[in-house]
């Protein structure tokens, strides 16, 4: 098999935030190279991703998919859609049996809380116990086949072949953000997919300590009488300039997405799509952690693209040692500068030479020691353009 | 026998040996089930592959820890896709700034296909959970008629250049050695570990005790200060500090 690997590196600076936060509401740090780093986990950012391509639009509803434990009101709002003449509670009936039938994942009804019952609360839908990703395709392929047996959905379901229908119809065009991200369903090993991504936690190319903003609220109908906050409290916070990084197989992610989405185009279009939105989602999106606190949206002052036939390489231990900014000139600038001396020197150690394509997105004088480590991109837009068409370029070569 | 080292370093790495679902900890150094489970996916083994992994399982396993890291704990959330209701997923712990020395022993062939199939994998390595890539490339080399022992003697020190100069006052570090024991030094009182893998499938992961016998190795420390003692001609300088005190009085 041919190997086409992306990696995407990148240096963002974040102004004092909390995007990502622990169980005490303190950013999520890490010890790298003796001192301590501010970080960001990878599933924080994998989950912006995920949700950028749909926010923005990057890639149409139906090459998407959703991740929810309510996978039955979900299916069963496709199969009343289909269906008009099905009441609401037999389509989910359809639903959760359908979902059982070709994920093998169990769907109940779940507990209700002490008190509810009392209260009289209505019986919630039945839901599986995992979170479940399925791609739009699939919801829309078990609908058709949930409608089809309505008629008695238990016996339907027992025939072999209806059954091995729909394991089919779950494990085949998974959207594009499956493909990349992967699918675990906890219950049933033969339809999980593996990632064709794997994104690293972003950590801080400096040292950092969590600092902490004292506050208080102001009652505005407070009177004389009785002075004083409304609310006191604490928010945590830090701010960093991060080295992000991730790597994607490409070929892997053919595998994944198989046949494409539709029939009717070549089986490079849908990986090009995939690699082409993933790039654009992983560089400008953002985790939302207490964003309207702190307005921290920033976008990163570096990107670094490599697209390579051998294993992916992270630059990280480029900043091993903390970047200092005893200058008082940020961090950027020596961050930039490290980065510039450590991929030529890494790249003749271990690199693959001439099979080697990489491209740069640079902002600012503070990053102008990177503009010469690859081809120079204007925008976001002509770097995610020149790589899906070198992707494209690959796959056909390989093909 | 021949030995493959590698070089395993990272910010993060995560090595369970008897991590499920919610509670995600991490052993001390690496596990074998770990570490072959990496070189399996560079060869592109699917998961269920379990005749393809009793070759790559059979391989002696030994470790060296070169830079023992701290660990620190991780609590994920998941959010409700639906009702963005955030949910308690799982509590995961790391090693942070870990480097080790990791050694399989076994045929030379088969070694040299693991090396070749790391510089170009199906699956690209990580250090025991998908989101932590390592930091440099983990191919060290393959060593010819060599045994699992001396190639993990014979390997220079990995560790970071801070760590190093920070033991600057020592010539040679002692450093803990983990491997699986021969035949003949086994005596049934080794400590045991499940981590023998007998197959990755999703839907039955199995493993199986392994021995583990724990060495010692003193290795140079390329950083080390030329001498420890100050040169002739230095002297301590004199230091009294009440001196200042009785000129002011004075």
């Amino acid at each position: 098999m041919n190997r086409i690997f992306l990696d995407v590196h990148a240096l963002q600076t974040v102004p004092p935030s909390n995007l990502n936060r622990d169980d005490t509401g303190a950013p999520k740090s890490a010890v790298y190279g003796g001192v301590p780093r501010a970080r960001v986990s990878s599933q924080a950012w994998k989950r912006a991703t995920r949700s950028y391509f749909g926010d923005e639009h990057l890639l149409d509803p139906s090459e998407l998919g959703v991740r929810t434990k309510k996978v039955a009101e979900v299916l069963a709002t496709r199969i009343t859609a289909l269906e008009p003449s099905l009441k609401d509670a037999e389509a989910l009936l359809l639903a959760a049996e359908m979902i059982q039938g070709a994920t093998g994942s169990k769907i109940e009804v779940p507990k209700r809380k002490a008190g509810e019952e009392k209260d009289g609360a209505e019986e919630s839908a039945p839901q599986s116990k995992y979170l479940m990703f399925l791609s739009a395709r699939q919801l829309d392929g078990l609908a058709a086949l949930a409608v089809e047996g309505a008629a008695d959905i238990k016996k339907f379901l027992k025939d072999k072949d209806n059954k091995a229908r729909a394991k089919q119809i779950a494990d085949t065009r998974h959207s594009v953000d499956i493909a990349l991200f992967g699918r675990m369903v906890a219950d049933s090993a033969d339809i999980n997919v593996d990632a064709a991504v794997q994104v690293a936690h972003a950590i801080s190319v400096h040292r950092v300590d969590n600092e902490s903003d004292y506050y208080t609220a102001v009652d505005d109908r407070n009177t004389d009488a009785e002075p004083g906050a409304g609310m006191i409290g604490t928010v945590d916070f830090n701010s960093a300039t991060l080295y992000r990084y991730a790597a994607l197989g490409v070929h892997q992610l053919a595998a994944n997405l198989g046949e494409g989405l539709r029939a009717d185009e070549p089986r490079i279009t849908p990986v090009r799509r995939a690699v082409e939105a993933f790039l654009h989602g992983f560089v400008a999106s953002l985790p939302t952690g207490k964003i309207n606190t702190f307005g921290n949206h920033t976008l990163p002052d570096a990107v670094v693209i490599k697209l390579r036939t051998t294993r992916p390489i992270s630059f990280v231990a480029a900043f091993e040692e903390p970047v200092s900014a005893e200058q008082g000139s940020g961090h950027l600038r020596e961050a930039s500068a490290r980065l510039a001396n450590y991929i030529p020197d890494i790249e003749r150690a271990y690199g693959d030479g001439e099979s080697t394509l990489t491209w740069v997105l640079r902002v600012g004088p503070n990053t102008k020691k990177l503009a010469g480590i690859g081809t120079e991109a204007g925008s976001l837009t002509a770097l995610v353009k020149s790589v899906g068409e070198a992707v494209a370029d690959r796959m056909e070569q390989s093909a | 026998m021949s030995v493959l080292t590698l070089r395993l370093a990272g910010p993060l790495q995560a090595w369970g040996a008897s991590a499920r679902f919610i509670r995600r900890t991490t052993e001390a150094a690496p596990t074998k089930s770990g570490v072959i489970g990496m070189l399996a996916a560079a060869q592109g083994l699917q998961r269920g592959d379990d005749a393809g992994l009793a070759p790559l399982s059979a391989l002696r396993f030994g470790v060296r820890i070169d830079q023992p890291g701290t660990r620190i704990r991780d609590f994920q959330t998941a959010h409700h896709a639906v009702t963005g209701k955030s949910m308690p997923l799982s509590e995961r712990f790391y090693l942070a700034d870990a480097v080790f020395v990791a050694a399989l022993e076994g045929d030379h062939t088969l070694l040299t296909a693991l090396h070749t199939a790391l510089r170009a994998p199906v699956y690209p390595p990580y250090l025991g959970r998908r989101s932590c890539p390592p930091s440099l490339p983990v191919e060290l080399g393959v060593h010819p008629d060599i045994s699992l022992d001396q190639a993990l003697r014979n390997e220079p020190w990995q560790a970071s250049a801070w760590h190093q100069k920070r033991h600057r006052d020592q010539p040679t570090v002692t450093l803990v050695i983990l491997r699986e024991a021969t035949s003949a030094e086994r005596d049934g009182d080794e400590d045991v570990l499940r981590d023998q893998p007998l197959s990755f499938a999703a839907e039955h992961r199995r493993h199986t005790l392994r021995t583990v016998l724990s060495t010692i190795v003193n290795v140079p420390n390329p950083l080390a200060r030329a001498t420890r003692l100050p040169a002739s001609g230095h002297t301590v300088p004199h230091h009294d500090p009440l001196g200042g005190l009785e000129e002011e009085t004075a």
